[in-house]
């Protein structure tokens, strides 16, 4: 036997202590699951239902002219994911909007960076590719600072800083804070992130066509 | 076991946060708001006096060699249960504490605690002392966010008064934005820290100058 052998570590290794070592993990872990598995059965349903509720909240939050918008899930092309990531955003879902029967444009969940995370929303675009809303979904911007944005407060102007995207138009592309968005102050790079996803959404629904 | 000595060190001479210097990231990334201070002390607090009962229960048949795995993985489960229970009953804290809910998971109090109390100490004793620290953690929290929330935003209990937004008691022009971003958290847990070690070594000075 070579020195390497004799070593501490290797005196202890003692095959019923190894097995020992082994069993009492497995052990645990296989209660632990057991434990995890019956938490997440109770709550499952109700995670699945807020997220649900969350999006449609969002969704219909954008289409607020429309008298009973319909939304249903499409299909997510490769060229719609390219457009939205040219745009440096990550698209999710797209959803074709009818409302009483006539086609109302699409309505896109679009993920873009903002200052302490990504800030998921869902953007509005209707028939002629006009925003029609912008809705965050999810977001962990700052309290106080960037939460301003997602809660669309006021810009100097007066006008809610989300609602400044309405109307806005491929041909206003690129969206860009500073030359024709407005950022709430302190608040730039949540504002730009939103521009991002606006941005995205836009060249998603011009991507569809 | 002693209640009242433990509690005492959880509050002030072994503070967790401010002597112990333990669980200070999320103690500076949370604390914009009196609400998210609260809502992840008490989930400190619960999760760690649930995982110290266990870990007392169970150290005299835990190897040595493997403890901290066990350590982690009883302390990951109680946070897992916690996050999902949080997600589907509170999901408005859930939303506000975000990534910091699960990372308690390798919060060093937890771990700090299982290895230097629960780990040698009974089942009662090591329950109280979960309580005791994990409420040191909270009030320590709860005064950063004071702190934070009334001189960054001008308000007082946002997240839980006045409908969310919190009582108004600084015109909002005022506010010092900077100590509602993370470098606010560190200058003010470093005051914190500060006051905290003078008022500690106070009574020393004064018997060393006698």
């Amino acid at each position: 036997m070579s020195n390497e052998t004799k070593t501490k570590e290797k005196v202890d290794m003692d095959p019923k202590y190894i097995l020992k070592l082994t069993l009492t993990l497995l052990v645990t872990c296989v209660i632990v699951a057991g434990v995890l598995g019956f938490v997440n059965s109770i709550t499952k349903d109700k995670i699945e239902a807020f997220n649900l509720e969350k999006t449609n909240t969002a969704l219909s939050n954008v289409y607020q002219q429309a008298s009973a918008p319909q939304f249903e899930e499409t299909d997510v092309t490769d060229a719609m994911t390219a457009a939205a990531s040219s745009y440096s955003a990550t698209l999710k879902n797209v959803y074709k909007v009818t409302d009483g029967g006539s086609d109302a444009g699409y309505a896109v969940k679009i993920v873009a960076a903002g200052s302490q995370g990504d800030i998921e929303m869902v953007v509005g675009v209707d028939t002629d590719g006009a925003v029609t809303g912008v809705s965050i979904v999810k977001n962990s911007e700052t309290s106080g600072i960037g939460s301003k944005v997602m809660g669309n407060l006021p810009l100097a102007n007066g006008t809610p800083v989300l609602d400044q995207f309405i109307g806005k138009t491929t041909s206003d592309q690129p969206l860009k804070v500073g030359s024709n968005v407005d950022a709430i102050s302190g608040a730039t790079v949540s504002s730009k992130g939103v521009t991002k996803g606006v941005n995205g959404a836009l060249a998603v629904v011009a991507a569809i066509g | 076991m002693n209640f009242g000595k433990q509690f005492k060190e959880g509050l002030i001479t072994n503070n967790p946060v401010l002597v112990q210097l333990l669980g200070m990231c999320s103690t500076m990334a949370i604390t914009t708001s009196f609400f998210n201070g609260l809502g992840m002390g008490v989930a400190v607090l619960i999760i760690l006096t649930l995982s110290n009962i266990i870990i007392a229960a169970i150290r005299k048949i835990v190897p040595d060699k493997i403890r901290i795995a066990m350590f982690i993985v009883v302390i990951a489960c109680f946070v897992t249960c916690v996050d999902l229970l949080l997600q589907a009953f509170v999901p408005a804290l859930s939303a506000s504490l975000g990534v910091f809910l699960p990372l308690i998971v390798v919060n060093c109090i937890i771990l700090g605690r299982a290895e230097a109390f629960s780990y040698k100490n009974g089942i009662a004793a090591s329950a109280v002392d979960g309580i005791c620290q994990g409420f040191g953690y909270t009030v320590v929290l709860l005064i950063m966010c004071v702190i934070r929330e009334l001189l960054g935003t001008g308000t007082f209990g946002g997240g839980i008064l006045n409908g969310g937004d919190g009582i108004r008691l600084i015109p909002e022009q005022f506010g010092i934005k900077i100590l509602t971003l993370p470098v606010g958290g560190f200058l003010c847990l470093a005051c914190l820290i500060a006051a905290m070690q003078w008022a500690l070594a106070r009574p020393q000075k004064k018997e060393e100058s006698k």
